[in-house]
């Protein structure tokens, strides 16, 4: 229907059910008695279209429908004038007929619709609170495009997982040595150590089914959710076995219980029961392995790292020089990478970084070569050496400062020398045999900048080329002590 | 004419289904306005319409007045200054698409009084007290020139309280805003305390209305 129309439908209807309505309970309203002159007068105007007398009452009604009460007894005179005109006549009290009978039925009718309205919005309560109760878990079924390949480093993580893919596609071989493969694996390391991505390869590798969650998902505001979520999970991942199960930030439930401030957190206690119960309760043959990852191993109650459980823990170690070649050449990959960069010099640079850190790293230095390139209007893209220095800049993103010895002669210039010159004037040996002297003016964890006496302009070394830094005469150290004798 | 006595639910029904059509008109000139001035968000939200389903607040506008209590709201017309044409001061505009409610209403009540007037000037026994034409007239009057009356009162949620906004000087503007904290205890006072000094404010206010109405169809 037309909305215009269907707004003038429900306003002709409304107006309608008020006639209606008005008209139908207008007996029982209390009737206005009016002096016996006003019959008399609309008797003469001939606007009377029905009478009822009621003992020595009569109620009359006019041809507009008005309707009113006198008191006073009919003559004959008006009896004969009154038929004359076609009035109805009728004696003893109104019928109650259908005027009585409607507000019951409309009340009826309303009482009915409300019930109906309440049932319906608590069945829709009820499907909701059912779906509440459903893990929220991801079914991983087309290929995540990672492989164990594009995971640098984590080489014991890998042959751990490895070893789980295999128990999956042949289960034969593990049960005829008559081991247990672990049921499950908890990865754990720092941030951005690449948990997730070893979890995705894995995904990647097994042809076994694979189920992501992340622990908060399991988190509600209702009692009880997490734990039927729990349940549901499993469930689902007996049912589609051979399946792995992968629950991301772990520590989101497997917190120690009873660990909470004053008083402990109960769903999240029931939801971690749960899981502690669903990951011991399966049978040997259900082939399901449960991978977990989380960066607070430290919290995670002990029932969840005993033998049967995630007794397998995989700690992420950070990457060794090699590793971080490896993944930095992984993310180069398919990058317009310039003749000048020397992959194995940036991995020997960012010591203590992560898998995630470099992956930062190439994204910055590439984001950074677009932008040069533009402002250049240089025709072809590529990604320079220096790219990557501004890249590691902290202030750029690059990761954290490293506090050491060049940190602490910049302080010592400034603040803690007898008579504080401001100016801390250095001469640094670097590796090469090469002498720079000037001004140390700024430092971070893989670059210092010094600012030569002699107007040559500024100079930018890395730390790594820095064999020797000694303070020049000129500024007068308080402390013979942090005479510097190379950095670590 | 507010109540008819009888049942008490046909009562509240013979009531309620002209408040129903007065708030779908109140709403409707609010989204009408703010579209006049160049906001569609009302209109893009279905709300430009004398429809009152579109209008309708579960609880303002269907269960307390069904239950009998004099008090009610319809779902609130949004109105997005920011999207006034630009010749279109957002606090002019503001204020008159507030007004526009209130002014409808006043409209629909004087339409009323109208047909009652042309009603009893053309067939008197039409529109005679107690007939069902005159009871709409009549009701429609009285709630609308309430609606309007009260939709005025300068208290924020209110309509008047947005009129009101634009004369505020600049310099009181923050002691004004600061005030909107206490508005719900003042909306309460004003609705509570009459009745308990046993005056109605309403009866006040449409005192002369319904001796207009009186004044129009004996």
């Amino acid at each position: 229907m037309q909305p215009r129309l269907r707004t003038t439908a429900i306003w002709l209807g409304l107006v309608v059910a008020f006639l209606l309505l008005f008209q139908l309970t207008r007996r029982e309203a209390p009737i206005a008695t009016l002096p016996f002159e006003t019959f008399v007068e609309y008797l003469d105007q001939e606007a009377i279209s029905e009478v009822r007398v009621e003992g020595n009452a009569l109620d009359v009604e006019l041809h507009g429908g008005a309707h009113f009460r006198v008191l006073g007894v009919l003559a004959a005179a008006q009896l004969e004038k009154l038929s004359a005109l076609g009035v109805i006549v009728n004696e003893g009290p109104a019928p109650k007929g259908l005027a009585g009978v409607i507000p019951w039925l409309l009340g009826a009718v309303l009482a009915l619709a409300a019930l109906l309205f309440f049932v319906r919005k608590a069945g829709a309560g009820q499907a909701g609170v059912l779906a509440l109760r459903r893990s929220r878990h991801r079914v991983v079924s087309a290929p995540t495009g990672v492989r164990f390949a594009d995971v640098g480093g984590c080489d014991e993580a890998k042959l751990q997982l490895a070893d789980v893919v295999d128990f999956l596609a042949n289960p034969e071989r593990w049960q005829a040595a008559g081991v247990r493969i672990p049921r499950g694996v908890l990865l754990e390391g720092p941030p951005g150590c690449g948990k997730t991505l070893l979890a995705r390869a894995l995904a990647g590798e097994t042809k076994a089914r694979f189920l992501s969650i992340s622990a908060s998902e399991f988190v509600e505001m209702f009692v009880g959710v997490g734990a039927a979520r729990v349940r549901d999970l499993f469930e689902a991942a007996a049912k589609q076995a051979p399946a792995v199960v992968f629950i991301d930030e772990l520590d989101a439930i497997g917190r120690r219980r009873g660990s909470g401030v004053g008083f402990a957190n109960d769903e999240r206690e029931h939801t971690l029961n749960q899981l502690l119960v669903n990951l011991d309760g399966f049978e040997r043959h259900a082939r399901v392995v449960v991978i977990a990852a989380t960066n607070r191993a430290d919290i995670l109650d002990t029932a969840l790292l005993r033998a049967g459980r995630f007794d397998r823990r995989i700690v992420i170690p950070p990457l060794a020089r090699a590793d971080r070649l490896r993944v930095l050449e992984i993310h180069a990959r398919g990058k317009p990478l310039a003749a000048d960069v020397s992959l194995a010099a940036l991995a020997a640079l960012c010591d203590g970084a992560t898998g995630a850190d470099l992956e930062g790293l190439v994204n910055e230095a590439g984001l950074l070569a677009v932008r040069r390139a533009r402002a250049d209007g240089a025709g072809t893209l590529e990604i320079r050496h220096e790219d990557f220095v501004q890249a590691l800049h902290p202030a750029a993103g690059g990761f954290a400062l490293r506090f050491d010895q060049v940190d602490a002669l910049l302080i010592e210039s400034t603040t803690r020398l007898t008579q504080p010159t401001g100016r801390a004037l250095v001469r640094l040996t670097l590796v090469e045999g090469a002498v720079v002297e000037g001004e140390l003016i700024w430092a971070d964890a893989v670059f210092v900048k010094l600012r030569s006496e002699n107007g040559a302009g500024a100079r930018i070394v890395p730390k790594l080329q820095i064999k020797s830094i000694e303070p020049l005469a000129g500024t007068d150290w308080a402390h013979a002590e942090l005479q510097p004798n190379g950095l670590r | 004419m507010l109540d008819p006595g009888g049942d008490w639910l046909a009562g509240r029904l013979l009531t309620w289904i002209p408040l129903l059509l007065s708030l779908a008109v109140h709403e409707w000139a609010h989204a009408f306005c703010a579209f006049q001035l160049g906001d569609d968000t009302a209109a893009r939200l279905g709300r430009m319409t004398l429809n009152p389903l579109a209008h309708i607040d579960p609880i303002g506008t269907v269960a307390l007045p069904l239950l009998g209590v004099p008090f009610g709201w319809a779902k609130p017309v949004p109105v997005n200054p920011v999207r006034f044409r630009r010749e279109v001061r957002m606090g002019a505009g503001m204020a008159l698409a507030a007004a526009a409610g209130p002014l409808s209403n006043f409209a629909v009540a004087l339409l009323a009084v109208a047909l009652l007037a042309a009603g009893a000037a053309l067939a008197p026994g039409l529109v005679l007290d107690g007939s069902p034409l005159h009871g709409l007239l009549t009701t429609l009057a009285l709630i609308n020139a309430a609606l309007g009356v009260f939709n005025l009162i300068p208290i924020p949620p209110l309509d008047g309280s947005r009129i009101a906004d634009v004369f505020v000087p600049e310099r009181l503007r923050p002691a004004w805003h600061g005030l909107e904290a206490y508005a719900p205890l003042a909306l309460a006072a004003l609705l509570v305390g009459p009745a308990f000094l046993g005056v109605s404010l309403f009866a006040w206010a449409l005192g002369p209305v319904q001796q207009l109405l009186r004044a129009v169809a004996p």
